[in-house]
């Protein structure tokens, strides 16, 4: 009797239960799309970003029941992956109820570089031309500042666009990248590539000694930062196994483009001195993390890739390569780890260190593209000879990319001391005509501005603190006297307001309340200095840090602009 | 490069605002401080949770870093000299206040709001920044009442729905000034996967989440504080 009353009870119960779960469910129609699109992926948390890629590739946007498939599919959360999607600039998504995607993005650079050279006018032209049919909208830095004004017509690059070349290039349906012409992977055998790292790998060459020369040849972090290069090998050394190295080829500071022009046209001196570093730390792993702004250099390195794996020149490890989705934050270093392990590109608290406890929780060396395209030329010149490059008592060489009101905006190999005069004067071809030298940012969007007046000031780490200004990835923007400095600075809040990632207030928040400030004709420079400190002082990273540099920088050295 | 996350036994010494105390392995310097009456705002940091160290209300300065550092996340070394209470500290503490108490509604959802009790204590009064335009009020959830106009991204009921309780319902979706607190694909509450358990309404420090039914109650401002704050002579 009483087990046949429990059975009632347990039936009764049964009734109440809701014909489905609470919230959204994934549809079979959803789900059988997404496993199409996503294919052989293996399901795996880290690789959500890849998979959203594939599947707006495959649809043209996100939506929602695509993402709650995904969800399913990838054993997550809804809400984990809305909040990964709704992060990255690049993801479309689109609600249900929502108009489809316009079948063409047209997207305008808005930069620092770009709006010098006019960006403004050709968004609006495009704007009231195209934007009917197609979307036209403006996107942060996509690294052609020596071509600036730049529009992107679907993944290809319009460089020095005028609304007439867009739209031929619309009409055309020249949506693809042409592929760069870059030195393949025989060409850089039969010039010497690999037989470092060959050598290496056969004992050849001894660890310590290697570790030393590059400590001899002053080499630091090139990405901005500037630690030394033999230091973090040594730190990333001193932890256990397994490690992994990661390639920072996120790329994304305003007016930087050298990280570019090393992958397009020299690849596998790139890749050689990313074996190489792996090798220096005995890495079992290596990724690289690519700006998605870059495809033409995904589908060339995703090529030479295949061809060195056809013929190694040694047993060389695995190496992945991983697709950004549009978000400068996440060329900060442990924004790009969270990225890679397919998370919201937000940074992480340190400590603990990425050489430390890095990506998936390994010891991680992570390297800017140019720190390790010197690797190669450093070990066969000598350390000694390259650091003797350097000028004004600074070491090495770099590349600096030289944008704004110069006559020959580009890539150029210089000596680290070199001045921004010389820059100007020497490598750049002078001043555009009409225009005369008045200010220039010595380190992109993050490192400052500085007058005309300064341009004499040796240009390396550390060199230019005493002036609240860093060279950071040594992006070299001229601004002339038809520009001002307060318009600069606007520029770049504006553009650190729409890269912070949200996660802590001072950045969030600061950036956007620097940007109200600064739309206002008479500035209160009292708030915004109050402001500034507390965002240098409190933010996570360097980008919460840094953004207050060019309003701190034009109060200081620029007064007279802010006379009402 | 120190570690974090020591795993030491022996108690860590360290200067505390000039006064030497001594640190239990793993205790973080806001612990300390508060076990030494040191008083460091905070809001993303509740006990229980995961310390996440977005906020920056808890940042102090530590002798020979070049930034201050969020106290909630960090172990003191020995010998280390932190300055919790000190001008440069502090200035930045009462900035990240004064940030988010712009972002609030005019009357705050709860009389305990921990932000206006923090800003209070720090002398923090009203913010020189506009309001910001106020997201609408979602009330479409039976037990659990949001509004996100008195929220201040902490995550802390993220951390509530998805570390403790593991529902992860809750997400924080979008960048920048627009990063924002969803609920699934940033549905409604109420047609979204919760299941009500009410660990965010626990969770969250400004009553941007509160008991729907509280709202039905003719009060301005509700007072429902789990926490401790006897220590406060304001107390409403």
């Amino acid at each position: 009797m009483m087990p046949e009353k429990r059975e009632e009870r347990a039936g009764q119960r049964k009734l109440r239960v809701r014909p489905t779960p609470k919230g959204r469910v994934a549809e079979p129609q959803a789900v059988a799309e997404v496993r199409q699109a996503i294919d052989e992926l293996p399901r795996r948390a880290d690789l959500l970003i890849e998979a959203l890629h594939r599947i707006q590739d495959a649809f043209g946007a996100l939506a929602d029941r695509h993402l709650v498939a995904l969800a399913h599919e990838l054993r997550l959360t809804p809400a984990e992956v809305y909040e990964v999607a709704t992060f990255y600039h690049q993801f479309d998504i689109v609600r249900a109820g929502d108009p489809p995607p316009a079948p063409l993005t047209v997207r305008v650079c808005d930069s620092i570089a770009c709006e010098l050279a006019g960006s403004a006018r050709l968004l609006e032209s495009l704007a009231s031309t195209l934007g009917r049919s197609l979307r036209v909208i403006p996107t942060p830095c996509v690294g052609r500042c020596d071509k600036a004004p730049v529009a992107v017509v679907g993944r290809r690059p319009v460089d020095r666009a005028t609304p007439e070349s867009v739209e031929e290039a619309v009409l055309a349906g020249r949506t693809e990248p042409a592929p760069p012409a870059a030195i393949d992977y025989r060409t850089y055998r039969d010039h010497g590539g690999y037989r470092l790292l060959a050598e290496w790998h056969d004992g050849g060459r001894d660890v310590e000694e290697l570790i030393a020369a590059i400590e001899a040849s002053g080499l630091r972090g090139l990405g901005g930062a500037g630690f030394p290069t033999a230091r973090k090998w040594r730190f990333v050394r001193a932890a256990p196994k397994p490690r992994v190295v990661v390639l920072n080829a996120d790329e994304g500071e305003p007016g930087t483009f050298k990280d570019r022009h090393c992958l397009e046209t020299d690849p596998h001196r790139v890749l050689e001195g990313l074996l190489l570093a792996a090798r220096i730390v005995e890495a079992e792993e290596v990724y690289i993390y690519l700006r998605d702004e870059y495809p033409a250099i995904r589908a060339l390195i995703e090529r030479e890739l295949a061809a060195l794996a056809a013929d190694p020149p040694c047993p060389i490890p695995t190496i992945h390569l991983r697709r950004g989705a549009g978000a400068y934050v996440c060329g900060e270093e442990t924004a790009l780890l969270e990225s890679i392990e397919g998370r919201r590109g937000e940074p992480r608290l340190r400590p603990p260190f990425p050489a430390q406890r890095g990506l998936f929780g390994r010891p991680t060396l992570v390297h800017n593209v140019e720190t390790v395209y010197w690797l190669r030329e450093i070990l066969e010149e000598g350390p000694e000879a390259f650091a003797a490059r350097g000028v004004r008592g600074r070491k090495g060489m770099r590349h600096f990319s030289v944008s704004g009101r110069v006559q020959r905006p580009g890539v150029y190999r210089a000596p680290a001391g070199v001045t921004a005069r010389e820059l100007v004067e020497e490598y750049a071809g002078g001043m555009l005509p009409g225009h005369t030298f008045y200010a220039y940012l010595p380190g992109g969007a993050s490192g400052g501005i500085l007058p005309a007046s300064l341009a004499d000031l040796p240009l390396d780490f550390d060199t230019l603190a005493p002036y609240g200004c860093f060279i950071g990835s040594a992006a070299v923007v001229i601004l002339s006297d038809h520009d001002r400095a307060r318009d600069a600075a606007r520029n770049l809040v504006r553009f650190f307001a729409h890269e912070s990632c949200g996660k802590c207030t001072p950045c969030r928040s600061g950036t956007a309340r620097t940007l109200e400030l600064l739309e206002a004709e008479r500035w209160d420079t009292a708030l915004l200095a109050e402001l500034g400190e507390a965002m240098a002082d409190a933010s996570i990273c360097g980008l919460g840090q840094a953004a207050p540099n060019p309003v701190r920088c034009v109060m200081r050295f620029f007064p007279e602009e802010l006379e009402t | 490069m120190s570690g974090n996350g020591t795993t030491g036994t022996a108690d860590i010494a360290f200067t505390l605002d000039g006064e030497t105390v001594t640190a239990r392995p793993g205790e973080t310097i806001l612990q300390v401080a508060e076990r030494h009456g040191v008083r460091i705002p905070h809001l993303c940091y509740a006990e229980g949770l995961r310390a996440d160290g977005n906020c920056r209300a808890c940042v102090v300065e530590i002798e020979g870093e070049r930034v201050l550092a969020p106290s909630c996340c960090r172990e003191p070394a020995p010998g280390m000299k932190v300055r919790a209470t000190g001008e440069r500290a502090r200035r930045a503490q009462k900035m990240v206040l004064e940030l988010l108490l712009a972002d609030m509604p005019e009357a705050p959802y709860r009389a305990d709001s921990e932000l206006d009790l923090w800003a209070r204590e720090l002398g923090v009064e009203g913010s020189r920044f506009p309001a910001r335009p106020a997201p609408e009020p979602d009330l479409s959830h039976p037990a659990i009442a949001v509004r996100l106009d008195a929220c201040i991204r902490c995550t802390r009921c993220v951390r509530a729905c998805r570390e403790v309780q593991v529902n992860d319902v809750i997400g924080y979706a979008g960048r920048g000034a627009n990063a924002r607190i969803v609920f699934d694909l940033e549905d409604p509450m109420g047609e979204s996967s919760c299941v009500g358990c009410g660990e965010c309404v626990q969770a969250c420090p400004t009553g941007a989440l509160l008991p729907a039914a509280l709202l039905r109650l003719d009060v301005d401002a509700v007072l429902l504080s789990p926490l401790d704050w006897s220590w406060s002579d304001e107390w409403p």
